[in-house]
């Protein structure tokens, strides 16, 4: 019999290596992000602030990801609550295609696009018809980034409504004809935090979104250039400004993060 | 008042409900007794009209609330049925204050805002809950949830009201002080009622009237002395923990009716009209009595066999013990009987009961 010596040393020791590899995956993730932040003097972050080129590519992002979040909000909230309270032929298919874009390299999903929506592509005749041509343009970038990014709201909202307790639902069903009702007073209040959450989240992705964009919509300054693809191009030609930009986004990445987590512990009549 | 015509339903090919037939008296409260799953909550959400049966007609105070007549189809919604319903779990809305919950219905009804307040207090005194207002459900104990719950199904009073095991949602010690405040507001508020359960004893305290549910329909229904009595099927007296006996009477000797068991005679009230059947017999297991020996007198009318003790199950004051007479008999004898009498598992004892004791009804051979 091994004695509780030597029983508690090897505790000890496999509890140490465990330590160590904990340790080990913080350091890869946090020290590249660490990096970044190295890179910059904190004198020069006010001079960098006002830097035109930045500026113009935070106004170009903060404009279409947050068009391309209230498109998604608009077409998959009720998408996401149709497919959470219905049932229906073919619904797992439909829940596997409308998941999809999360999973699709962006490389793909901006050859998709082209494909459905450049002048030589399925829809392009139509947008022709109207002289109008999508790559290159501003709306093409929200197109590109709804696209990617809606999917998290969808699949957020789909689970608020689905974990919603039935006889909740059925309490409002009993002391009022109105679906309006019980839904904008019951159903929504309730599913809420999950809506916001996938909001934020889509957001988050569509201020991301690189490669999608830059297929589709190209890289244009001030009309297709958001953050992420000028952070690319001044990786060359200002890397400070380049700096200053991933900076702001791991901030905003950073704080979503933060904000989702505290909503879903977020609970009524809690303490006050 | 309610009545049920013959309503079935089923879900993905499985029937719950199989032509079930039930009336509810006005101003009644009546329990739905039955074992989980056997579509007490169906019939329930039927008669709600949050689930629509396949086929059968569900009336209201003598409308037709669901099903069809003269070729019309008519099938209200749940708020359309002046039905109030408390549900299992606790429903209230969590993002809503107490009084707000209360209000919900009278809310929606476009009242004035004055009426809404005045409603929504007397509702809240009426459970005893008035300074609870501004809490929230998750400040709430179980029992005070459901009242608040009952409350709230009231507020755009209903003529008929549903709970469906409201004591579920109750913490285990509190239950029984919870039923008797559930009935004392039941009561007050002469209304008619379906009440939900599983569980014997709180279908006895709540109503006088119990359904018994099983296979899809009503087994039995009547008042609750009459179904521990004569249960009229199998299945509710084994539901009701009651002795069931196969036999077949044979003839009627000394105005009693004999019934052959596995070749043991049992003497019951003369019904010559079973002569000749496949019969079952129920007894209740308190009103079985043993003794060690033989000695204790046996009247005329009376069944008395020996018998060997299977099993005992020792319960707080009780214990429940099987004896095999040639048939299974599960008996109910306290504590200080069995210490007196010094019995114990695997002893020989003699069981006896009175002819009257027993409930005889032919065998249905359709199940």
């Amino acid at each position: 019999m091994k004695s509780a010596f030597a029983k508690s040393l090897s505790d000890k020791i496999i509890i140490a290596i465990l330590i160590l590899i904990v340790l080990t995956y913080f350091l890869f993730v946090v020290l590249p992000i660490m990096a970044v932040f190295l890179r910059i003097e904190p004198s020069q972050v006010n001079a960098q602030l006002h830097n035109a080129a930045i500026i113009e590519a935070i106004k170009l992002s903060l404009f279409t990801a947050g068009t391309a979040t209230l498109i998604a909000l608009v077409l998959a909230v009720p998408t996401a609550y149709f497919m959470a309270t219905r049932n229906f032929h073919g619904k797992a298919v439909l829940d596997t295609l409308i998941d999809l874009p999360i999973v699709l390299p962006p490389a793909v999903a901006g050859v998709a696009l082209l494909y459905a929506f450049a002048p030589r592509g399925l829809l392009g005749p139509i947008f022709n018809h109207f002289g109008y041509i999508l790559p290159g343009s501003t709306i093409a970038v929200i197109i590109a980034e709804t696209f990617v990014a809606s999917p998290f709201l969808l699949r957020s909202a789909k689970t608020g409504f689905e974990s919603m307790d039935r006889d909740v639902i059925n309490s409002a069903k009993m002391l009022t004809d109105s679906r309006l009702r019980v839904f904008f007073t019951v159903t929504l209040p309730l599913s809420l935090r999950a809506i916001i959450s996938g909001a934020m989240m889509t957001w988050a992705r569509a201020l991301g979104e690189f490669g999608a964009t830059l297929m589709f919509a190209g890289n244009l300054p001030g009309v297709t250039q958001t953050m992420p693809l000028a952070i690319y191009v001044f990786l060359y030609s200002d890397p400070l400004a380049g700096v200053m930009l991933s900076i702001i986004l791991i901030a905003i990445a950073f704080a979503v993060l933060i904000t989702v987590k505290l909503l879903e512990q977020k609970r009524y009549g809690a303490k006050k | 008042m309610i009545q049920i015509d013959s309503v079935t339903k089923s879900f993905s090919e499985k029937n719950v409900l199989n032509n079930l037939n039930l009336e509810v008296k006005d101003k009644e409260i009546l329990s739905l007794l039955g074992p989980n799953g056997c579509g007490k909550t169906t019939l329930l959400n039927i008669l709600s009209g949050l689930t629509k049966q396949n086929s059968g007609n569900i009336y209201i105070n003598n409308v037709l609330v669901s099903g069809k007549t003269n070729a019309k189809k008519v099938h209200l919604k749940p708020s359309e049925r002046k039905v109030g319903y408390v549900f299992q779990t606790v429903s209230l809305f969590p993002h809503m204050r107490v009084k707000d919950n209360v209000a919900y219905g009278l809310k929606a009804m476009h009242l004035p805002r004055q009426e809404v307040k005045k409603r929504t207090e007397s509702l809240l005194d009426f459970v005893g809950l008035r300074e609870y207002a501004k809490f929230y459900p998750t400040q709430l104990s179980g029992g005070q949830k459901q009242r608040i719950a009952l409350a709230r199904s009231l507020a755009t009073e209903p003529q008929v009201l549903l709970l469906d095991e409201p004591v579920s949602a109750v913490d285990p010690q509190l239950r029984e002080s919870f039923r008797l405040e559930l009935k004392n507001y039941l009561q007050a508020l002469k209304i008619t009622a379906v009440y939900v359960t599983h569980n014997l004893s709180e279908a006895f305290i709540m109503s006088d009237r119990i359904a018994v549910m099983g296979n899809g329909r009503i087994e039995q229904i009547g008042v609750r002395g009459e179904i521990f009595d004569k249960p009229s099927s199998d299945y509710v007296a084994k539901f009701l923990g009651i002795n069931t006996i196969k036999g077949k009477a044979i003839k009627i000797g000394a105005g009693l009716l004999e019934i052959n068991v596995n070749d043991v005679i049992l003497h019951a009230s003369a019904r010559p009209i079973l002569v000749g059947k496949n019969v079952i017999v129920t007894i209740k297991p308190e009103d079985i009595s043993i003794s060690k020996s033989i000695s204790h007198p046996i009247n005329d009318e009376g069944n008395s066999f020996a018998g060997i003790i299977t099993e005992m199950v020792q319960m707080r004051s009780t214990a429940q013990i099987t004896v095999d007479s040639g048939f299974l008999l599960k008996t109910r004898i306290s504590l200080s009987t069995i210490k007196d009498l010094g019995i114990n598992l695997g002893d020989k004892i003699y069981v006896y009961f009175n002819a009257d004791a027993l409930n005889v009804f032919e065998e249905n051979n359709s199940e």
